[in-house]
């Protein structure tokens, strides 16, 4: 049946678009502005100890990344909370639509989101910036895209387990952690790297080349799983309640 | 051919300890409970958007729940049917276009004729939030007409409603039976319905 798949993401794409869910998005431009001016100004008086304008390119497209995962993962885990605590959407599910449109239609919908706002944001830097000759410009965007899949399949999975708040909370602590677990100077046992989400680890690593495309996987595979737990605990849910 | 719909053994402790009832083709029942009977979770039991518990309910033959048994009913809720921050009349032409399982561009004259008629035509361009309560249900119970639906499970259909507006829902009800629907009213005993309705089920 017509539209039978499609009617939560459309639903959900209509109330994303409202002020107050693409408003936070806005601050990511000009925070990421300053952040790049900040760094060029640190690195010419020799702070960082980045002098190379290519390192400064690739470190301000992963600026802008972390940036965007932090605020997407945010709004994914206040969003899937509020939707999934709120009786409309649970009356909506009467309708004759898809269950499974009910998970992945706000989940998409999110994605499409943020993946707007990520391209515009990289897009900028990019075409601001002069191309770093040494690294694959396309690669490191698709690097750099992963953590903000990853940011709004976990902030799903815990906007459905938790309230909002508290999901973001722990979203913020979780990125915060996989952030501080990629610097060089974190000791940690390999292991752990599998358990930590490898955000940090997945921005040093391409701060080199070549890149960390294990990594990449790792943080796939985190995605991917923490979508299932999603896609489960709805399925329970929405029966239980 | 199975009762359009039919509910064996359900309970919902300690609200509902027993109910068993059929409907038929062009039959409207009405369920009479007062509040916190366990109405409102009877349909959405049926609605299949609750675990059932105990006991059996199916639409048309159907699991509620399953894709069969929702594409042949309505639900109408006592609250709740419109999301809080999107335009009513966006959310009900994408509503009746799922239903219908036609494109939204195709029910668009249907929803502005009948809000017309219905004096909702203001009504309908704002959010649930800004309208008053007699105008939410009325474009609540907007599918029944636009519709045409087998079965339709409504809860509290009349609350809020004046009574012009009562007695044009009274009337789209009444052409639904006409047309071997089956409804299933889920109100409180002072209703209208229950004076109307084909046989009254008190849920204590």
């Amino acid at each position: 049946m017509r539209g039978r798949n499609t009617y939560h993401f459309r639903e959900s794409i209509n109330i994303l678009l409202k002020t107050k869910w693409i408003g936070p998005y806005l601050l990511v431009p000009p925070i990421l502005a300053f952040i790049v001016y900040a760094e060029a100004y640190l690195s010419t008086h020799g702070v960082t100890g980045i002098f190379n304008i290519e390192q400064r390119t690739v470190l301000a497209i992963w600026n802008g990344s972390l940036l965007l995962t932090l605020v997407a993962g945010i709004k994914s885990c206040m969003f899937f909370s509020g939707i999934w605590e709120s009786s409309w959407f649970r009356n909506s599910l009467a309708l004759p639509v898809s269950r499974s449109s009910g998970f992945w239609g706000p989940y998409l919908a999110v994605l499409s989101v943020a993946s707007i706002i990520f391209i515009l944001t990289i897009g900028a830097v990019a075409a601001a910036l002069p191309e770093p000759g040494r690294f694959p410009l396309l690669q490191i965007i698709a690097e750099s895209y992963v953590p903000v899949v990853w940011a709004v399949s976990t902030g799903a999975f815990l906007g459905i387990l938790t309230k909002g708040t508290a999901g973001s909370m722990f979203f913020t602590a979780l990125l915060l952690l996989g952030f501080l677990a990629g610097f060089p100077l974190a000791r940690l046992p390999e292991w752990l790297y599998a358990v930590i989400p490898p955000v940090g680890r997945l921005m040093t690593l391409g701060l080199k080349y070549p890149q960390g495309l294990i990594q990449m996987l790792v943080l796939i595979l985190h995605s991917a799983v923490v979508l299932i737990l999603g896609r489960i605990l709805f399925g329970i849910g929405s029966k239980r309640r | 051919m199975p009762p359009y719909i039919s509910i064996g053994g359900y309970s919902d402790p300690p609200r509902i300890a027993h109910l068993s009832l059929e409907a038929g083709s062009g039959e409207l029942v009405a369920l009479v409970g007062g509040p916190g009977s366990g109405k409102s979770n009877l349909i959405k039991s049926i609605a299949g958007i609750r675990s059932t518990g105990w006991g059996s309910i199916r639409i048309m033959g159907a699991k509620p729940g399953s894709i069969r048994a929702r594409e042949k009913a309505v639900f109408v809720f006592q609250n709740c049917n419109f999301a809080p921050d999107l335009i009513v009349r966006t959310q009900l032409e994408r509503r009746i276009a799922l239903i219908r399982g036609v494109p939204v561009r195709k029910v668009r004259m249907y929803i502005e004729n009948w809000c017309e008629e219905m004096e909702l035509t203001e009504a309908a361009k704002k959010v649930p939030q800004q309208m008053n309560r007699s105008q939410l249900q009325m474009l609540s119970l907007a599918p029944l007409v636009l519709t045409d639906p087998l079965v339709a499970v409504l809860d509290e259909p009349l609350v809020n409603l004046s009574s012009i507006s009562i007695s044009s829902v009274l009337s789209t009800i009444f052409s639904l039976l006409e047309n071997k629907a089956s409804v299933l009213a889920l109100v409180q005993s002072k209703s209208p319905l229950v004076k109307r309705a084909d046989r009254v089920v008190n849920l204590l």
